[in-house]
């Protein structure tokens, strides 16, 4: 080919007839293709790009925004996108200072993340603790760490279940406090979202380990609703780990045939024995050492970290706090998603951590071990006690014992056979007659048969056995 | 035999047979033996030198394994990308608030019988595909403080709409750069996202195969509208279809009285009856305002789950009351009626039904869509849905 080209450029008068040719073909061919593209581009100019754009730049209170330009990147961070975080909070004080660490950390460009709190039925300076928080954190001197658009908004519910009412009867109580939590989210929501928000994330404030790029990572998935697996830490007694957030899952038949029996306002929430789903949860579903970008379809999702486009949310989709085929709140959010034709997805290998908060059992199997610890403790004070007291009223002769139980035991070993024993009756006799003098002269004298007996001295005891031995207490 | 000799004869002259194919052979053997040392744990690492991936990370508390590393991401901006020969810059920048801290007290936000003394906020939302003058005169003649009212537009993706979008603009223009007390309080103005609303002809807009196509497009953009607009301040939600020419000057203030949460108006279109001398004359005209009926339920019930009911059609007989019939000239003009559906001619809709969820159903919720599904789901969130028989507003005639 570029033989060609060169030869018809260079116009060499032997050029052969059919070089000519192909050339022209060539040319004909580049030409067209060309003039194909300049078509195809006056096309999608005319079409796709040429819409027509409203100037209100000088015009006071009025605003134009072009909603295909907020559909959400892959590429956000470098495209400029806005994200609007939801944080619903509620007697959240104590999680605050952590959440805001957390936050400070993250990598996507602060200045397009715009951030929404909606406080609500607060006992706790949750406020306060708050706004101190976000004083300090728009107050970096670094100008690119500083935070978009910040807006609370607080609006009290009430509670319908009482606490301790919760704990002795979770699972009924599960129905009206998710659809009362999915109201609150609605709220929030529906005045947190502007038009040019391209992205919404919502998030838990409790929340302990999260990567600094988390915004990246689940962005460039590039799907509508993004989660990721949700597991919380737990005490060495409870077996260090857990998968916490259930809420994310997959419907299954089971699923759809307990769905069909409930009423219609029933809610079905995970974990509990009376509604046995059989449903593929995605906590369950990691895998320690898998690929973290591995991707599960879901069909409910939890709350903890949900990324979403925006245009979700603008199409209507949202958390229902009425039973949504037999769902509420974040699960029926999933539903409601993948009833509007948008893809739901879940991250089985990338986890963030929760916090652990002890639930009631737990804080009375710790309860008891607190006990146990204390009983162990007095105990081990008595007996310190006790051992004082023996030390001082009692003397130790355990070491000295010790000795002397081998001189003693030695002597009766039945195991030594054909002991030589030698015993030198030499100057007894002597004695024994002696004895008989004094027992006959001294027969008053009762102890002096006893001090006279004849020593016996075996041969097999040491140098000092023989001394003591030797030792003849009549030489005194 | 033969077959065999000749194979090896072959083997024997041919170099890249007698070369190729131990090769090939040995390749064989040993990708096969690899691949089964993948799949099967144990095969090449002894059981007892298994490590659980928490040894490895020296925490159970890690986000991924180290094994797999995450892509590196740059953070050099893109935003002028799409500036090539090819496209030209198709994305306009908009004018985005500079950071600020807000702080809002939803609690003291009321919606009540007494809206402009309280000074309630209400926000007007149209989707148009048409700008009528009418509409817009209709607009300016409300007797609703202006400082209170917000407006709200979405335009199709569409030369119709872009059309539309210049005559707003103009009117718009006007108005906001007038007189400071003439000035709406703020308008904002969409450009819709999802597939246009009208991209379907006037003839064949009220064909029952594409009404549920184009009622659900309809849907989307009114969601859209709603999701961007609605604010922490708005207490009223008003939905004023683009084609409302006429209604009374009070309207908003006759509407708040009633303190109902989801309320219509019975909308009417006036007409030259050429029955008689060709006066003006009302017919009845948005029939999606209906109580619910049992031969309707019944219809429901035996429908599949991807059906919609719509009034208006033989096909579907529903029997339904339709407060479009149920005009009574002479009655209340303040008579209410329960209803169980709504149309978006001219409904008013207190902000917290539609902060508590209830939107624009684009898909069939309990076989209903847009404005009638809207009506189902606030049921279901607990509102009541009322409708004003004898208080009209008029429809523009085609």
């Amino acid at each position: 080919m570029c033989k060609s080209i060169f030869k018809l450029l260079s116009g060499n008068p032997n050029t052969q007839k059919r070089t000519t040719n192909s050339s022209i073909s060539l040319i004909s061919i580049l030409g067209s293709i060309f003039s194909l593209l300049l078509l195809v581009r006056i096309i999608l100019v005319n079409t796709s790009t040429r819409i027509y754009t409203p100037d209100f730049k000088n015009t006071p209170g009025v605003e134009y925004y072009d909603l295909q330009n907020y559909k959400g990147n892959k590429n956000g961070w470098q495209m400029g996108d806005r994200i609007v975080f939801c944080v619903p909070l509620r007697d959240a004080a104590e999680h605050l200072p952590r959440f805001f660490r957390l936050l400070n950390n993250m990598t996507y460009p602060h200045n397009w993340i715009d951030l929404t709190f909606l406080v609500s039925d607060s006992k706790d300076d949750t406020m306060g603790v708050l706004l101190d928080n976000l004083k300090s954190l728009q107050s970096n001197k670094d100008k690119t760490k500083i935070f978009g658009n910040i807006e609370i908004f607080e609006k009290d519910f009430g509670q319908i279940i009482g606490q301790s009412f919760s704990d002795r009867h979770g699972f009924a109580a599960q129905g009206p406090r998710r659809k009362l939590m999915a109201r609150a989210r609605n709220w929030l929501g529906s005045v947190a979202l502007k038009p040019y928000h391209s992205w919404v994330y919502w998030r838990d404030v409790d929340v302990e380990v999260i990567p600094d790029t988390i915004m990246e990572d689940l962005m460039h998935h590039d799907k509508d609703i993004i989660v990721p697996n949700v597991w919380r830490p737990l005490p060495e007694w409870l077996g260090h780990i857990q998968p916490y957030d259930l809420n994310s899952w997959k419907e299954s038949g089971g699923g759809i045939q307990l769905a069909n029996t409930l009423s219609d306002d029933a809610v079905i929430v995970e974990g509990y024995p009376e509604y046995a789903t059989w449903r593929p949860h995605l906590a369950y579903m990691r895998d320690p050492s898998g690929d973290p970008e591995v991707e599960m379809e879901l069909d409910g999702i939890g709350g903890v970290s949900i990324l979403s486009k925006a245009r979700v949310f603008r199409a209507g989709s949202h958390f229902p706090a009425f039973s949504f085929e037999k769902h509420a709140e974040t699960e029926a959010f999933g539903k409601l998603s993948r009833r509007m034709k948008y893809n739901v997805v879940g991250l089985p290998n990338y986890v963030v951590w929760h916090i652990y908060e002890p639930s009631s059992d737990d804080l009375k199997h710790m309860e008891w071990l607190a006990e146990e610890e204390q009983k162990r403790l007095e105990e081990s004070k008595i007996r310190e006690f006790y051992d004082k007291i023996w030390e001082i009223g009692f003397e130790d002769v355990r070491d000295k014992w010790s000795e002397d139980r081998m001189q003693v035991l030695k002597n009766v070993d039945p195991n030594k056979l054909g002991r030589n024993v030698f015993v030198d009756w030499s100057d007894t006799d002597e004695d024994y007659e002696q004895d008989e003098e004094n027992l006959a002269t001294e027969s008053n004298s009762k102890d002096a048969n006893n001090e006279e007996a004849p020593v016996f001295v075996p041969e097999i005891l040491g140098e000092d056995a023989k001394l003591k031995a030797d030792f003849n207490p009549d030489e005194v | 035999m033969r077959g065999v000799s000749e194979i090896a004869y072959r083997l024997r002259k041919s170099h890249i047979i007698r070369y190729l194919l131990p090769l090939f052979t040995t390749f064989l053997v040993i990708s096969i033996l690899y691949s089964r040392s993948n799949i099967e744990i144990g095969t090449n690492d002894l059981i007892q030198k298994h490590r659980w991936a928490h040894e490895d990370e020296d925490s159970f508390y890690f986000t991924y394994s180290k094994k797999f590393k995450m892509p590196a991401y740059s953070y050099n901006s893109k935003k002028d990308s799409n500036k090539n020969w090819l496209f030209f810059s198709s994305k306009q920048e908009d004018v985005i608030p500079q950071s600020h801290i807000a702080h809002y007290d939803l609690n003291k936000l009321k919606s009540t019988a007494n809206a402009a003394v309280d000074k309630e906020q209400i926000l007007i939302l149209t989707p148009m595909q048409t700008f009528h003058a009418k509409y817009w005169e209709n607009l300016l003649q409300l007797t609703y403080p202006r400082e209170l009212i917000e407006l709200g537009f979405i335009i199709p993706r569409s030369k119709s709409g872009d059309n539309a979008l210049k005559l707003l603009e103009r009117e718009i223009k006007k108005i906001q750069t007038g007189k400071k007390e003439q000035r709406f309080h703020k308008i904002t103005v969409l450009r819709q996202e999802s597939p246009s609303f009208n991209e379907l002809g006037e003839k064949q807009r009220h064909a029952l195969e594409v009404q549920k196509e184009r009622r659900a497009k309809m849907a989307l953009a009114r969601n859209e509208l709603l999701f961007s607009t609605i604010g922490p301040y708005t207490s009223w939600v008003l939905w004023l279809d683009a084609d409302i020419v006429e209604t009374p000057p009070t309207l908003l203030q006759d509407m708040t009285s009633h303190d109902k949460p989801v309320l219509a108006a019975n909308i009417y279109q006036k007409f030259k009856n050429p029955d008689d001398n060709n006066k003006i004359d009302i017919r009845p005209y948005d029939f999606n305002n209906w109580a619910e009926s049992a031969i309707a339920l019944e219809l429901a019930s035996k429908m599949d789950n991807d059906e919609i009911i719509v009034e208006g059609y033989s096909e579907l007989a529903t029997y339904r009351p339709l407060m479009a019939h149920l005009y009574d000239q002479n009655g209340d003009i303040n008579a209410e009626m329960h209803l169980d559906g709504v149309g978006g001619g001219c409904t008013l809709v207190k902000a917290e039904v539609h902060r508590d969820g209830a939107m624009f159903p684009n898909f069939p919720f309990y076989h209903l869509i847009e404005t009638e599904g809207f009506a189902k789901m606030a049921k279901r969130l607990g509102y009541e849905i009322t409708g004003l028989p004898n208080y009209l507003a008029y429809h523009v005639e085609e």
